[in-house]
């Protein structure tokens, strides 16, 4: 167990994966001591496959959609005494341990206080091309993305510094929040900055991931949210 | 002729976008919707007792064909007005349960992890230490 990382809540949106959470876990809890899952009314043994870990479980009655979840767990993680850094983690393994220690690095130096996890400032190889042509197109799409100049807006690794985080009011309980949280970020004053990181595509993710059928459907979200206030 | 009914719907039409924009329920709202009921209620009487009327001021007043095709216009104003006016009420208590889905899901949790000894006992409750 390393030393070092108590400041660190790693939060976890938890969906049907009970086949992979487990491992995930493991992987984490092995470098980030406090990790807090939520359970989004999962309908399989995922709950039982947190409690047989050390990771902190909370669990929505009714299934609400991720965005809803990342703030139910943003909550949890806030009361916590000592909570300085909040990681936002896909439960499926597509994100690396080390990814999320660079980004740590970037905001312990004080020159960030958003860090949002890039699949393009390098290489984007291990990215499936349609994937890439996908999401570089909701960039070129949403104005506030451009306005930070991210390179990727729906990347589900994302660390937080206690004050963004307190401030980070999550409404859209779908898939939409990504962009809302760009959305956010862009009005606010925060110093955002992203970091390269690498996902793993594996066959589990890949099978569950967003489609582009889904790409419509977090666009129509977004607009109808901005003509709703 | 055909100007006004023109004119009319796109008054609607504004109209429904500018209550979807603005999304405020207030009590003026509400009043003004329930006066709107009333006074479509009156004028489905009316229209029952003189069926002729309505093609009477859909031909003179708003220079549509037949009181029917008015009708159909109507409708479906109407029926936009009644799906706004519905998904807007479903996104706000869909807002709530949220709100209350989290608040009983982290209570729950912070009992569940301090019996799994994650978290600490609460201070608040716990006896006071004895005097030294």
């Amino acid at each position: 167990m390393a030393r070092g990382n108590e400041d660190v809540w790693i939060i976890i949106p938890v969906y049907n994966e009970e086949k992979v959470i487990a491992d995930v876990l493991e992987n984490v809890l092995q470098t980030f001591p406090n990790v807090v899952c939520v359970d989004d009314g999962s309908s399989d043994a995922s709950a039982q496959q947190i409690l047989g870990t050390r990771a902190h479980l909370v669990r929505h009655p009714i299934n609400l959609g991720q965005g809803a979840a990342l703030q139910t767990g943003l909550r949890y993680a806030l009361g916590r005494t000592g909570s300085s850094y909040f990681v936002t983690f896909d439960a499926d393994g597509q994100h690396r341990v080390e990814d999320v220690l660079t980004m740590l690095d970037l905001a312990r130096s004080g020159k960030a206080d958003v860090v949002l996890g890039s699949r393009f400032l390098t290489s984007a190889e291990t990215v499936p091309w349609i994937k890439r042509v996908v999401l570089r197109t909701v960039v070129a799409l949403s104005p506030t993305a451009r306005r930070l100049k991210l390179t990727d807006a729906h990347n589900g690794l994302r660390l937080f510094t206690r004050g963004p985080a307190e401030a980070l009011r999550i409404s859209q309980n779908g898939m939409a929040h990504a962009s809302e949280i760009a959305t956010a970020l862009a009005r606010s004053s925060w110093r955002v900055a992203e970091c390269p990181v690498t996902v793993l595509y594996t066959e589990y993710s890949r099978a569950k991931g967003q489609s582009l059928i889904n790409g419509v459907n977090i666009l129509f979200d977004v607009s109808m949210s901005r003509r709703g206030r | 002729m055909k100007l006004l009914i023109q004119a009319v719907l796109l008054a609607a039409v504004l109209g429904f976008l500018i209550v979807f924009v603005r999304g405020q329920h207030g009590a003026r709202m509400r009043a003004s919707k329930r006066l709107a009921f009333i006074a479509f209620l009156f004028l489905n009487a009316f229209a029952v007792l003189q069926p002729e009327a309505t093609s009477w001021v859909a031909k003179h007043i708003f220079g549509v064909g037949r009181g029917a095709d008015l009708l159909l216009y109507a409708l479906i104003v109407a029926f936009v007005f009644a799906v706004l006016s519905l998904y807007l009420r479903l996104q706000s208590s869909e807002q709530r349960t949220t709100e209350l889905v989290r608040t009983v899901a982290i209570r729950d949790a912070e009992i569940l992890n301090r019996d799994r000894g994650l978290l600490p006992a609460p201070t608040l409750l716990a006896p006071t230490e004895p005097p030294a």
